[in-house]
């Protein structure tokens, strides 16, 4: 059994981000070398739904002390599991908040170093990763002895091909490690969301941002109800604050919010520079516009040259249609 | 003529009591005097010794004395009738210094002008028609400031009223003496101008009117040049931070303040809502002074000076350029911009950003230099080595603002149709113009020295900019580290050459904006006309050249988020608006980003659906008339 | 509270980017460098329990000579004394230096110098800008036998130890109690940070500054984890103009945005 996957759960379900861990695992490994571990305090249901995809045994690592997780109970189970099945060649995560927290010292007690948030696995294995923010690509090789521990980036291997149910369900195994709860010195408390704020745009995930070339006041309700279907916050430029169309507290640009969503979506913004430097950190950002010279084409990843009137609606039903 | 007109008269014998009363009086009146001026003079004397003051260049000092005090030039040419007045009582005042002196001789028998002698009598009436003049327009003075009451004198004072009366009254009895012949009368009449003079000079140091005695002296010892910033000395000094960093010169300059409010008129900041008020800031430490003395270790920001209003001014020096006794207000508040922020004292989301920005990147507008370097590829401009004749300094907004590089782009169309060689910098940090005027030395002096060593490597020449904030920046600021090659505003650069410009041929009417940094802080008024005339009729803007409005982007206030009350730069671009001109020609990047979107909403708001005037940079409006290719 | 700060110095984020000959790093020449952000945001919130609870900050990096200027840019904002690790000497290949460490070797040279120090609390960036491992700080808890928590916002004070505010996915926050000592990842964003100011790097002229050098810290064993080579990325970021009708263009830019920039 060569390779260990970790799995993690959200709402007593394996999140996706595991199976596109799978994918990986088997970029490392056949199936029957595969090996799936699901821990917590009560983890039957999870094993079963491990137990359906593409993996030879399923592994429970279970203890009461595992209801919550904490760094120190997740690393000192899966430090005396993988001590006790010493075949791991490879152990292999979904780099998600909870991994980043736990796998480095859970590696370092195995004198070993995580090769976290891989996007891809080449031959020999060597591993892909980014490097100063993007701007290299790091190919990164495991050596010496012990397992080798691997985190995958979100999305970069695709779960999909793996998502038929297996013919057989995969064997179950259950490992009780050994904790007793004064090992366990962080005390989590329940997770909270920010009390909401009337807007909150400096955290907000996706913004839709409405420039001049809306024209009236009246219009706003075409980029409201697509900022409706995106799950986005309303944002704008500073003509429309200033023509008093919308609050000030929606203001992006130098003189109103800096602004670092995963998705800015700028309609009818000609992409003055006041407005830029409020926006240019964004992820990903796309510009609708009728001048294809305007300056946020500049800055965009994706850029749809034409009338907002019609690109607007028709966006808001391909949104809706995609859901 | 002369002989057939009345003479002075003067009291004969006095007693030996008149005398004796005359010398109590004279001792209490100079007591009084010096009660009050005395502790003055020595919180000046005690500040702290300005570091960089050179009594060198005398030629400027004594021609600034010539002009502003005994002239009264800049009295008279920012408010000409109030101006001419005021230049009256001054003028009465010099020419009574000999008849005062020999007034007072006289009780003890010493009078040395002989009234009927020929020059005695010719100088008596020298004196009389300056004392007319003078009696005249203390009167009207007395009317506009009571009856008139613009709103720049603030608050009706009773020592103003009281001053006015003492004036007219000193006017009154000197002239009334050429007409009374009776014993008794004259010597009441003596008494009368006696008294009225010995009241007269204790009210001095208790009132504005200080500034008869110390701004004769502030003019001739200012700091010279135009809000220049003096460099920091010594490991203690973080600018105005306490009553120990102010320097004689402030001190000197705080007492001087004669409260006309022509700073105040012409402020950007206070004519639009903020609560800064150049005045009240000389005031506030004349205030400071007054309670803690200078040498306290007391905070100057607090009672007597507002962290909000230092931080409101654009640094436009409208205020200091109006200033008729010298005061340097733009020193003044960038010197306590820099005593709060040289210590950590300032606490502003946006400027503190703005500073990490600068701190860990290139520009002040926070972006990735290698959007400047994709700029810089797309417009296949040469790198600088040192064999063309220009480098063009792109600048912040040259190099990253979508307007900025039309302008720059335009200024290498013509530079090339002109044959004119350039390269830019590879490596380009911002000049530190905002940091430098927001207070933020040791960003400056990163950014300035950073920059000088860049353009070291390539024996520089000659720099030009589209920007006049670089342009002082690099030119005046950057001294204080280093020998900054010579620059030039691109206007500068284009009118010389506007002989090879073609016009374009249209009836526009064009209104042109002075950037503060060029015109004022430049002097560089005409060349920007002359090439802005290029492409239609100029006109003018009710407040240009010397009095423009600023736009309100300077003194890092384009970085410092939304402005309270009114948008400066609204209010000017509907003055712009105003004269009809159908394209408005800037100069200054900055004045050019703040306008469009202020002249787009000033037209929406007052004539919807109709167009904005049209905005170019006048280097735009040149290389409109070169040849396509 | 005694607080031990650890960061490190990365490339200016406006760096231009240029691999060096052997393919292994980037050409160091003529590089910027600056304080790690998530480091800033760390030292941040040491100083800000420093002025709430009284007690000292420390700043521990490790690097090259180089590193000297953004050691002082911590002391000039504000943290008491600093401890620089010269790692010259482990160098291997051109201009060598920490990059031949893996985050373990690096987390043990830290582990080293902080353990003489006996904080109450060590905070450190949750991963680096260049590197972006985001593991050093999580090792050297493990080494020091600390707990820790990674992805924090905020810490306060209680009674028994301290009280963080922990970053979860997707809007989410917990917060999390622990004893002391412990050791902290801070995450960027939790607080503001302070400028740096002409008084500052004055009065830092005048704090110690304890230089140790790497090799005295016996860090021993090779590295596990081994950076082979670097790359430009295989797509450069360019603007994609999405043509065809309005309907045809929405239905391309919601395909993108859901499979190639993976933001829906």
């Amino acid at each position: 059994m060569s390779v260990f996957l970790v799995l993690e759960e959200s709402g007593g379900h394996i999140k996706r981000s595991s199976w596109e861990a799978l994918a990986a695992a088997h970029r490392l490994a056949p199936v029957q070398e595969i090996t799936a571990v699901v821990v917590g305090a009560q983890t039957e249901a999870l094993a079963q739904e491990a137990a359906a995809k593409p993996v030879a045994k399923v592994i429970r690592v279970e203890h009461p002390l595992l209801a919550s997780y904490t760094a120190d109970g997740f690393s000192l189970a899966l430090h005396q599991l993988l001590q006790n099945q010493n075949a791991a060649k490879w152990v292999v995560l979904p780099h998600t908040y909870q991994v980043r927290d736990y796998a480095p010292a859970l590696a370092c007690r195995m004198g070993q170093v995580l090769i976290g948030d891989v996007t891809g696995i080449d031959d020999g294995p060597v591993f892909q990763r980014q490097l100063m923010q993007g701007k290299l690509q790091g190919t990164y090789r495991h050596s010496g002895n012990g397992p080798c521990f691997v985190s995958v980036q979100a999305g970069a291997f695709r779960a999909e091909p793996i998502e038929a149910p297996q013919q057989t369900p995969a064997p179950i195994e259950l490992f009780s490690p050994n904790l007793a709860s004064a090992q366990i010195r962080t005390r989590p408390g329940e997770p909270f969301r920010e009390s909401a704020q009337t807007v909150d745009l400096g955290s907000a995930q996706r913004i839709v941002s409405v420039g001049r070339g809306i024209k009236e006041a009246e219009n706003l309700r075409l980029v409201e109800d697509l900022a409706a279907a995106l799950g986005a916050e309303l944002a704008a430029s500073r003509p429309i604050c200033d023509n008093g169309w919308l609050p000030l507290e929606r203001q992006v640009g130098s003189s109103g919010h800096t602004v670092t969503p995963r998705l800015y979506l700028a309609v009818g913004i000609s992409g003055a520079i006041q407005h830029l430097v409020g926006m240019k950190g964004s992820q990903c950002i796309v510009a609708i516009n009728k001048d294809p010279d305007a300056p946020i084409f500049e800055v965009a990843d994706y850029g749809i040259v034409g009338d907002l009137f019609e690109v607007v609606p028709a966006l808001t039903e391909a949104v809706k249609a995609a859901k | 003529m002369i002989a057939f007109l009345p003479t002075l008269a003067e009291p004969h014998q006095f007693s030996l009591g008149e005398r004796l009363v005359f010398l109590a009086l004279a001792a209490l009146s100079v007591y009084f005097f010096w009660r009050r001026f005395g502790p003055i003079l020595n919180r000046i004397w005690q500040s702290k010794k300005d570091p960089d003051f050179h009594l060198r260049p005398v030629g400027r000092r004594v021609w600034d004395f010539v002009w502003e005090v005994m002239l009264q030039a800049k009295v008279i040419r920012e408010r000409p009738l109030a101006g001419i007045a005021h230049a009256l009582v001054f003028w009465a005042f010099c020419a009574f210094a000999l008849v005062t002196l020999n007034h007072c001789a006289t009780i003890f028998g010493l009078g040395f002008v002989d009234p009927a002698g020929r020059l005695g009598r010719l100088y008596f009436y020298f004196a009389a028609v300056f004392a007319v003049g003078c009696a005249v327009a203390i009167a009207g003075l007395f009317v506009r400031r009571f009856l008139v009451r613009p709103k720049w004198l603030g608050e009706l004072s009773w020592e103003s009223g009281l001053i006015a009366l003492l004036i007219f009254l000193l006017m009154a009895t000197y002239l009334a003496a050429f007409f009374v012949a009776n014993a008794s009368a004259l010597r009441a009449l003596w008494w009368a101008h006696t008294l009225t003079l010995l009241a007269f000079l204790p009210l001095i140091p208790h009132t504005k009117h200080l500034h008869l005695v110390l701004s004769p002296f502030t003019v001739f010892l200012s700091r010279g040049g135009f809000s220049r910033i003096p460099p920091l000395s010594g490991d203690e000094d973080f600018g105005l931070v306490a009553g120990k960093d102010l320097t004689r010169i402030v001190s000197l300059q705080a007492y001087s303040c004669v409260e006309c409010g022509r700073c105040t008129e012409h402020c950007p900041a206070n004519n639009t809502g903020k609560i800064l008020n150049p005045k009240e800031i000389v005031l506030g430490l004349r205030g400071y002074l007054n309670e803690f003395g200078p040498g306290s270790d007391q905070l100057l920001l607090g009672k007597y000076e507002s962290q909000e209003a230092v931080f409101a001014c654009t640094t436009c020096g409208a205020c200091e350029f109006q200033c008729p006794v010298g005061i340097e207000h733009v020193p003044m508040i960038v010197g306590l911009r820099r005593g709060a922020v040289n210590t950590g004292a300032w606490d502003d989301d946006h400027g503190a950003k703005f500073f990490l920005a600068l701190e860990r990147g290139s520009n002040a507008l926070g972006m990735s230099a290698a959007e400047r370097d994709k700029f810089v590829e797309k417009n296949a401009l040469p790198i600088f080595d040192g064999t063309q004749e220009y480098c063009l300094w792109l600048g912040c907004m040259g190099g990253y603002d979508p307007r900025g590089r039309e302008i720059v782009v335009a200024l290498v169309r013509v530079m090339r149709h002109l044959g004119v060689t350039f390269g830019v910098l590879r490596k380009e940090k911002c000049t530190g113009d905002p940091v430098r005027r927001l207070g933020n030395d040791l960003l400056f002096q990163q950014l300035a020295e950073a920059n000088l060593e860049a353009l070291a490597q390539f024996k520089t020449r000659k720099i030009i900019s589209i920007c006049p904030h670089c342009v002082r920046t690099i030119q005046e600021d950057w001294k204080e580290f280093g020998a900054p090659p010579e620059v030039e505003h691109h206007s500068e650069f284009l009118a010389r050459f506007a002989s090879k410009l073609t016009p374009v041929q249209s009836q526009e009417k064009i209104v042109f904006h002075d950037p503060c940094y060029l015109g004022r802080y430049r002097g560089v008024y005409d060349q920007p006309r002359k090439i802005a005339a290029l492409a239609g009729e100029l006109v003018e803007a009710p407040r240009s050249r010397e009095r423009s409005f600023c736009c309100g982007a300077g003194g890092g206030l384009a970085f410092l988020g939304e402005e309270k009350g009114e948008r400066v730069s609204h209010v000017r671009a509907a003055e712009l608006a105003a004269t009809g001109a159908g394209v408005v020609a800037a100069a200054c990047p900055f004045c050019n980003t703040m306008f469009r979107d202020a002249l787009a909403f000033q037209a929406s708001e007052s004539r919807p659906g109709a167009p904005a005037p049209e905005l170019l940079d006048i280097a735009q409006i040149a290389a409109r008339g070169l040849p396509e290719n | 509270m005694k607080i031990v700060v650890a960061i490190k110095q990365v490339p200016e984020r406006d760096a231009p980017v240029r691999i060096a000959a052997n393919a292994k790093w980037i050409e160091e020449r003529d590089l910027a460098w600056a304080m790690n952000e998530p480091d800033a945001y760390a030292l941040e919130e040491a100083l800000q329990l420093k002025e709430k609870l009284g007690g000292e900050v420390i700043v521990l990096s490790a690097g090259p000579e180089r590193v000297g200027s953004t050691i002082r840019e911590a002391l000039a904002k504000g943290a008491d004394r600093a401890i620089h690790i010269v790692c010259d000497d482990l160098a291997g290949g051109a201009g060598g230096g920490l990059r031949n460490l893996d985050a373990l070797s690096v987390a043990k040279l830290l582990a080293a110098a902080t353990k003489p120090e006996s904080p109450d609390l060590v905070l450190t960036g949750l991963q680096s800008e260049d590197l972006g491992l985001g593991q050093t700080g999580v090792i050297l808890a493990e080494l020091l036998g600390l707990p820790h928590a990674t992805l924090i916002l905020h810490v306060e004070k209680t009674d028994a130890g301290i009280k963080a505010k922990r970053e979860l996915e997707e809007g989410w926050f917990q917060s999390i109690e622990m004893p002391l000592p412990a050791v902290l990842t801070m995450q960027s964003g939790g607080t503001k940070l302070r400028y740096a100011t002409l008084m500052g790097i004055k009065r830092a002229k005048t704090k110690e500054l304890r230089v140790l050098n790497a090799a005295e810290l016996s860090v021993g064993a090779p590295p596990v984890l081994v950076l082979d080579q670097i790359a430009l990325p295989r797509k450069q970021k360019s603007t994609q103009i999405l043509g065809g009708s309005p309907k045809e263009a929405a239905a391309t830019l919601v395909d993108k945005l859901k499979t190639e920039a993976r933001v829906l």
